[in-house]
């Protein structure tokens, strides 16, 4: 497709100006720029769409999963609704489907912008949106027949893991080669996060399958594996893909630069140190060796520090400008994203020490830690960057502002009392398990009614994610205003806004 | 950040030191265990488990039941898993050698389940050897392919046919392939009630009972005619239909790995002893597909009390956690 067919965002200025042949450096820019969001227009919104639709699958597959767990006779009839198999079906759609779609269709938005360098191949690209999606239909198949792995986090049946690994090569192969054509020297700090993530992801990915199912290693072994790849792939790749998007968002939206490039690469260097030996903490007091569950949680509680730096250097580059989060969507979005990154790494140091994994260990306070990283940091982050990028590849901007503002709102209170009620629950299921005059059946009760907030708190997220597909859908119809201002939350005091910047 | 070099470096250094850190390193410390043996070289522990109970695990992985069950004893001064008799000792990586996968599970909506075949009635008898646990004395012969596994049956079914007496046949019932000591427990319990025991491996025709008594008594059975707590029994009437003897349980029912029919001639002898509003018609009758029976299977293999040199035993083998004509519904223990 050529390029200059599609219509770009804000090329007006652009070309008032060329007729005027007063090219100024940052018309050239403009008009860099928009070539380049075109030409990563079609696998964008490819990844990006069918996120969504996954998204919306995994929502309503969650909707099951909460519901059955107190209701256990809800549609228990049929082999491919039991729990056991719907649970693992949320988790792996919600993993492969839309957080790893939408972490890599805002990778290659922002590698290409990084890279100054418009996108060659696209079809190596879009190749590899089909096998994804392949993969993980064939994988969300699987389980729901009966084929699941059995190990957390990898149930998708080895011929899914197969094509998912076929689509990561021909994304990863592009990744490279849209690195090694780049432009100018400098290596932004999100670069750092994205080509750290698209290296760490094959190898943990691949080394896991390996060790599990090809050289399958001895009986226990299996479970630290599992637990190695769960955290790695939550922390080296979707929160490495969260951090990168953050460091280029935040700063772009308030036109500033980062506060300090040397706290990043603090930040950076030690979250790659020590968040990648996580994981075995998750096993507290199993059947393992003890210095492997204390190594894990002493580099749980070292992750304070790239947690600090992030924090810091996101506060510091945002100080003075929080006044904006009234009004840019992709501004709260991430900036939420981002202080519950902060939020989940604390919870994760605080739920790894002993004492506390007395306690909550076995409980649901693991599934709320899952939910506060999964999605109240990553796909935060990942709705503030479509909030960004979509408009710059559809050439319209969001329709309504009060949809976004129903979205945030709806997602914010839902994942607050989802995390809320799973974590208080945790606590309280965690204590009556602990205390062996308590009959077992006494923890399952205990978390019940919090299992029932849970389930209220999952339909504010449908409404939320319902609604994000929605006005999703009438960007992609070309429903969008045309117009060159951005929707603003709060459009009324707009001129405010331009006044202040 | 200048140059490329040090940042792939970087990328890679960092992470081969988590990964030879975090699975390397330990594979090499405890991924080529052997079994533990005697003096003698006998009793090797763990053993494999049978075909049936492999299969069962299949079952076990598919539908999930790891989201819901952990199999680990955590150690006396770390938890309240040994006084909750879960186990008797902790667990320890030689207990999973031949597991695959291994379903260690991290969440515990239901009990864990590490000692679970060992916590069957009778089972005393059955401690010495984990492989001759495998319960579910393969069906009768007509209703499935005979399992590649059955070598633990044919040492159970010539004992039962002889002595099987419509009234003492209830010792059929036990999950337990040594089936003579397993009798004295089994006929403790009501008697019409396990007259038509779940499971049982009886020879074709000759030691069936006439049907009448049995389904009288299938009728008849109250709460109390439940089967023995966590026989396979139990395990069979438990998976299709939890809320039947586990009042607040809020496990799923796996309706779909049993099979509902309508009793042609006498009443099979796996068919499931139901009350409440799962039961069928009276024409009708409900038996265990060959899945349900594996998973069963699987359930009664599982028993890690045998000692370990690297786990002592805490706290002396528990004797059977309920007595053989256990009160249904149990209020204490749900899965």
């Amino acid at each position: 497709m050529n390029p200059a067919e599609i219509p770009l965002k804000a090329p007006t200025s652009a070309t008032v100006a060329t007729t005027d042949s007063d090219v100024t450096n940052r018309d050239v820019e403009q008009v860099e720029r928009a070539l380049i969001d075109a030409s990563t227009r079609l696998p964008v919104l490819f990844f990006y769409s069918s996120a969504i639709v996954w998204l919306l699958l995994g929502t309503l597959l969650a909707g099951f999963t909460s519901w059955k767990l107190h209701a256990p006779d809800l549609l228990a009839n049929w082999s491919f609704f039991t729990w056991g198999r719907i649970r693992p079906a949320h988790m792996n759609v919600m993993v492969y489907g839309w957080a790893s779609m939408a972490g890599i269709g805002t990778a290659i938005w922002l590698m290409a912008r990084l890279c100054r360098t418009t996108l060659r191949h696209p079809l190596l690209l879009i190749g590899g949106a089909a096998f994804w999606n392949l993969g993980v239909l064939l994988g969300v198949g699987g389980i729901l027949a009966g084929g699941s792995t059995g190990y957390e986090w990898l149930e998708f049946p080895p011929y899914a893991t197969i094509v998912l690994f076929v689509a990561y090569t021909l994304v990863v192969s592009w990744a490279i080669l849209m690195f090694r054509f780049r432009r100018g020297d400098a290596i932004y700090i999100t670069q750092w996060y994205l080509l750290g993530a698209f290296l760490w992801f094959p190898w943990v990915y691949g080394a896991t399958q390996i060790m599990l199912f090809v050289v399958p290693v001895q009986g226990v072994m299996q479970a630290a594996v599992t637990w190695w790849f769960a955290n790695n792939l939550l922390f080296l790749w979707f929160g490495a893909i969260g951090l990168g998007t953050a460091y280029y968002m935040i700063p772009k939206v308030i036109g500033r630069p980062v506060y300090s490039y040397h706290l990043a690469a603090i930040g950076f260097w030690t979250y790659a140190l020590f968040a990648s030996w996580t994981g075995m903490q998750r096993l507290v007091d199993g059947p393992f060796p003890a210095w492997m569950i204390t190594a894990s949680i002493a580099a749980t509680i070292l992750t304070i520090i790239p947690v600090a730096t992030v924090g810091l250097n996101h506060h510091m580059t945002m100080r003075g400008y929080f006044g904006l989060l009234r009004y840019s969507p992709t501004l709260r979005f991430t900036v939420f994203g981002a202080i519950s990154y902060t939020v989940f790494s604390l919870l994760g140091v605080f739920l790894s020490l002993r004492s506390v994994a007395g306690y909550v260990h076995f409980t649901e306070a693991s599934v709320a830690y899952s939910h506060l990283g999964l999605y109240s940091f990553f796909t935060m982050i990942m709705f503030g960057s479509m909030y960004y990028i979509v408009p710059r590849l559809v050439g319209r901007e969001w329709r309504y502002a009060s949809l976004i503002k129903l979205h945030f709102w709806s997602s914010t209170y839902g994942v607050g009392l989802m995390v809320l009620m799973l974590l208080v629950g945790g606590l309280a299921q965690g204590s009556s398990m602990h205390d062996p005059s308590l009959a077992f059946s006494e923890s399952t009760e205990s978390i019940l009614p919090y299992l029932r907030g849970r389930s209220v708190s999952g339909m504010l997220l449908t409404v939320a994610h319902f609604v994000f597909a929605f006005h999703f859908g009438l960007m992609l119809l070309g429903l969008g205003r045309t117009t060159g201002v951005p929707t603003f939350l709060n459009p009324q005091e707009e001129e405010a806004v331009k006044n202040h910047i | 950040m200048k140059g490329i070099v040090p940042l792939f470096l970087g990328i890679f250094g960092t992470f081969a030191f988590s990964w030879a850190g975090l699975t390397l390193i330990p594979n090499y410390q405890i991924g080529h265990l052997d079994p533990q043996m005697d003096e003698e070289g006998n009793d090797p522990y763990p053993a494999p488990k049978s075909g049936m109970a492999e299969r069962g695990r299949k079952i076990y992985s598919a539908n999930g039941c790891i989201y819901c069950h952990s199999q680990q004893v955590r150690a006396d001064y770390a938890a309240s898993d040994i006084e909750r008799k879960w186990g008797v000792r902790r667990s320890a990586p030689r207990d999973y050698l031949f597991d695959r996968p291994v379903l260690l599970g991290k969440m515990r909506v239901g009990p864990d389940l590490s000692n679970i075949g060992k916590r069957a009635p009778a089972e005393e008898e059955s401690a010495a050897s984990p492989a001759s646990t495998s319960p579910a004395p393969s069906a009768s012969p007509g209703a499935n392919p005979p399992a590649p596994t059955s070598s633990a049956s044919p040492v159970a079914a010539p004992p039962t046919s002889p002595t099987a007496s419509p009234p003492t046949s209830p010792a059929a019932a036990s999950p337990n392939p040594a089936a003579s000591p397993a009798k004295t427990v089994a006929a403790t319990s009501p008697a019409p009630a396990a007259t038509n025991a779940p499971t049982a491996s009886v020879s074709p025709a000759p030691a069936n009972p006439p049907a009448s008594p049995a389904t009288t008594a299938d009728i008849a059975v109250g709460p109390g005619g439940a089967p023995p707590m966590y026989s396979a029994a139990w395990h069979h009437v438990h998976l299709y239909s939890p809320r039947s003897l586990v009042l607040d349980s809020n496990m799923p029912a796996y309706h779909f790995l049993y099979e509902k029919r309508r009793i042609s001639g006498e009443r099979a002898n796996d068919a499931l002893k139901l009350t409440g509003p799962d039961a069928p018609d009276a024409e009708w009758e409900i038996v265990p597909t060959y899945d349900a029976k594996c998973l069963v299977a699987y359930l009664m293999s599982l028993d890690q009390s045998h000692e370990l040199k690297e786990a002592k035993l805490t706290s002396a083998p528990a004797s059977s956690p309920a007595p053989a004509s256990s009160p249904a519904p149990a209020k204490e223990e749900k899965k």
